[in-house]
């Protein structure tokens, strides 16, 4: 080859432009999936945040004596007939009298409309308190209850007062009141402590509705998970990668665990159906059952990595402690399963982010069932119904109510936070043995 | 600080410690290691030299059988240390590697601190019974290998941070804690530097008037400093053992003579 090294020639030219064109490709494709992320996270924080902030109502409530205990003995059983529908009314009276006490104008709209303002969640919380503490009953107490969905979505901006007009549910008159509450600061929105501690409401009180049975139902399977898969998943990990035989038995379970990792999630569902459900006998809509079933679908995703990170310990650690009369399971206890201990415990975090957020096997299981009772503290807790993060939000998503978009939203936000967190802490515990030498 | 070699090259000893008749070695169909007799002397040190493949690396493994952990690997014929057969089968490979110690080619220090890679040893083997006999050995071990003066001060820093040298001595040290009476050295010296590969050959020296060493070289002048007796293996055989000596000055095999002059290798 001769030339000027200044000149370029024909095929440097070409290959450049091809390294040029490349670099392109992939810029691009970076460019794409960064624009379906930021379009996610619109969409989601855009639909999930309102669904933190709730609407309610702080004003006096008059816990009539007449209304309340008719027979006047307060003995819990003549209480406890006393039903929501009565509630309803004492709240709806006290509202009414607060609003005429503040001098606000309410109108044409009759008590009966005022009342239809708060949500009937707020009633069945009333009659709880009182049902607690029947000396309530004759006085006057500060008590906050939930606007209902629609009042909630005028100052979300879902409703107004056009579709207000066409809505059997609301009324414009209703939304003009409640601005009026709102600058009379009867009417607020707060915190929405709700969304995390209640428990999931009916189709018509998307106000009420909450994550605390999805929580804890998630949390309990995840100590089932963390708890099985752990112990099991190490201790074949390590009989596989240090101690089986290598025979095409020892191939076979490779393979099969290979592709058990690659199995749909609705497979584990229709044998923990199958298994736990009709032969065992364990009880539906259960976190026990649908534990167990995270354990089958999470264990080979978590044998994968950890035979991953024993693998990758060096072999000169082996033959170092062997060397020095270490037996085999001391090699491996006391220094290739701990310099293996960050992979396995990213593998292990991983699998677990993966559980937490699988829905399709659990729908069959009966998770995905209404539960409106909190389960029990553990282990009895286990076999109480409860629901699941993620299939609360395929629920919710198939209801009718616009409010529930909003709160199918905010679950998975919280969804999403906790799976960020489960991410952030492999990362951190990674870095952190890693950083130990 | 090179002592005269020449002088250390009397072999003093006569016994025999380990004592290897007809071994055969063979990684699944292929036949590594042919007919190999040979009887290694007790407080000497006996180079294996050799081209890659010969089989001289094979053989050292054998005589702690670290050979156990390739699935591959079948090993024939009788190797007697003080008389008795290590591939009898009441023999536990775990307490003979107690007994035969080894050194790898590339420093392996553990990832934990000086002072515990030197202990590990005497711990699984519950040689001491307090941390002050413990704390006796790791010090004493340390200063066989030559290197307590520069540690003294870091012993709980880990050993991962010396230097390549410092890390082989370690290995070392590590080695003889565990009280062996036989020293395998893999190439102990083939990733280190010529100032650290002196201080290991003095060190190997030294280590000759309590252990019996075993050092497999591909270094001829690293065989002639250190060793009192060298075996040339070829292609799976032992082709020559002898004096160092005269190995290097009056080989008896038209292929010793071919490998030490650089014709093959």
């Amino acid at each position: 080859m001769s030339g000027s090294l200044f000149e370029q020639d024909r095929k440097t030219a070409v290959r450049n432009a091809a390294e040029k064109r490349f670099r392109a490709y992939g810029l691009t494709a970076i460019i794409l999936a960064l624009l379906a992320l930021v379009w996610l996270l619109i969409s989601i924080l855009g639909n999930g945040l309102p669904a933190f902030r709730q609407t309610m109502m702080t004003f006096p409530v008059t816990l009539d004596a007449a209304v309340l205990d008719k027979s006047g003995n307060r003995t819990p059983e003549e209480l406890a007939k006393v039903t929501t529908i009565a509630y309803g009314k004492v709240l709806a009276t006290s509202l009414t009298a607060e609003l005429a006490a503040r001098g606000i104008d309410i109108g044409a709209l009759q008590p009966k409309d005022i009342g239809s303002l708060i949500s009937e969640e707020s009633s069945a919380q009333l009659r709880n308190k009182v049902l607690a503490d029947p000396a309530l009953i004759g006085t006057v107490i500060p008590f906050t209850v939930l606007a209902t969905g629609r009042i909630d979505g005028y100052f979300k901006g879902r409703v107004t007062m056009a579709s207000a007009a066409l809505d059997k549910n609301t009324s414009p008159e209703k939304l003009v009141l409640a601005d009026k509450m709102k600058d009379a600061g009867i009417l607020a929105m707060r915190f929405n402590t709700g969304f995390f501690f209640l428990p999931d409401a009916s189709d018509k009180r998307p106000e009420a509705a909450g994550l605390g049975v999805a929580i804890i139902g998630s949390a309990y399977m995840m100590l089932i998970v963390l708890l099985l898969t752990l112990p099991i998943g190490v201790a074949a990990s390590v009989y596989l990668q240090e101690f089986a035989p290598k025979n095409w038995f020892t191939d076979l379970i490779e393979v099969n665990i290979a592709n058990l990792a690659a199995v749909p999630s609705i497979v584990y569902g229709i044998l923990g159906l199958s298994f736990f459900i009709n032969f065992a006998g364990l009880p539906r809509s259960a976190p026990i059952v649908g534990g167990l079933v995270l354990v089958l679908m999470t264990l080979p995703r978590i044998i994968i990595p950890t035979r991953a990170a024993l693998q990758a310990v060096p072999p000169s650690i082996r033959d170092a402690a062997l060397g020095v009369g270490a037996s085999k399971l001391q090699t491996v206890f006391h220094h290739v399963l701990p310099l293996a201990m960050p992979g396995v415990l990213t593998g292990t975090i991983i699998g677990l982010a993966q559980a937490l957020g699988e829905t399709a096997p659990l729908l069959l299981i009966g998770m995905v069932a209404f539960v409106k009772d909190f389960p029990s503290a553990p282990p009895q807790g286990f076999f109480d119904p409860a629901s699941a993060l993620p299939v609360q939000i395929f629920n919710w998503t198939t209801r009718g109510d616009p409010g529930f978009v909003e709160r199918a939203s905010g679950a998975i936000i919280v969804l999403l936070v906790f799976l960020v967190i489960m991410n952030a802490g492999a990362i951190a515990l990674r870095s952190r043995f890693e950083r130990r030498w | 600080m090179m002592k005269d070699v020449r002088l250390e090259r009397d072999v003093q000893t006569t016994t025999a410690k380990i004592e290897a008749r007809n071994v055969q070695v063979y990684y699944g169909q292929n036949h590594a290691l042919k007919d190999v007799d040979v009887d290694i002397l007790d407080k000497t040190v006996t180079a294996f030299i050799g081209p890659s493949g010969c089989g001289k690396s094979t053989f050292l493994r054998c005589l702690n059988r670290m050979n156990d952990t390739v699935a591959s690997a079948r090993v024939e014929g009788s190797i007697k240390i003080d008389g008795e057969d290590i591939y009898d089968a009441r023999v536990d490979p775990v307490q003979l590697r107690a007994k035969v110690g080894m050194v790898f080619q590339k420093p392996n220090p553990f990832p934990k601190s000086i002072y515990d890679n030197v202990a590990y040893g005497p711990k699984i083997h519950g040689m001491t019974r307090n941390k002050a006999e413990l704390d006796a050995v790791v010090e004493a071990c340390l200063r066989k290998a030559a290197l307590w003066n520069e540690v003294k001060d870091r012993l709980l820093s880990p050993g991962t941070g010396l230097s390549g040298g410092q890390q082989q001595r370690l290995c070392i040290a590590r080695a003889i804690a565990t009280s062996p009476e036989v020293l395998l050295m893999d190439e102990p010296c083939s990733a280190l530097d010529p100032i650290a590969t002196a201080q290991v050959e003095e060190l190997i020296d030294e280590l000759r008037s309590q252990f019996s060493v075993v050092i497999v070289t591909h270094s001829m002048q690293q065989a002639a400093r250190v060793s009192q007796k060298t075996a040339f293996f070829h292609l799976g055989y032992l082709v020559e053992y002898g004096e160092t000596g005269a190995i290097f000055t009056n080989p008896k095999d038209p292929r010793t003579e071919s490998y030490i002059t650089g014709r093959i290798g």
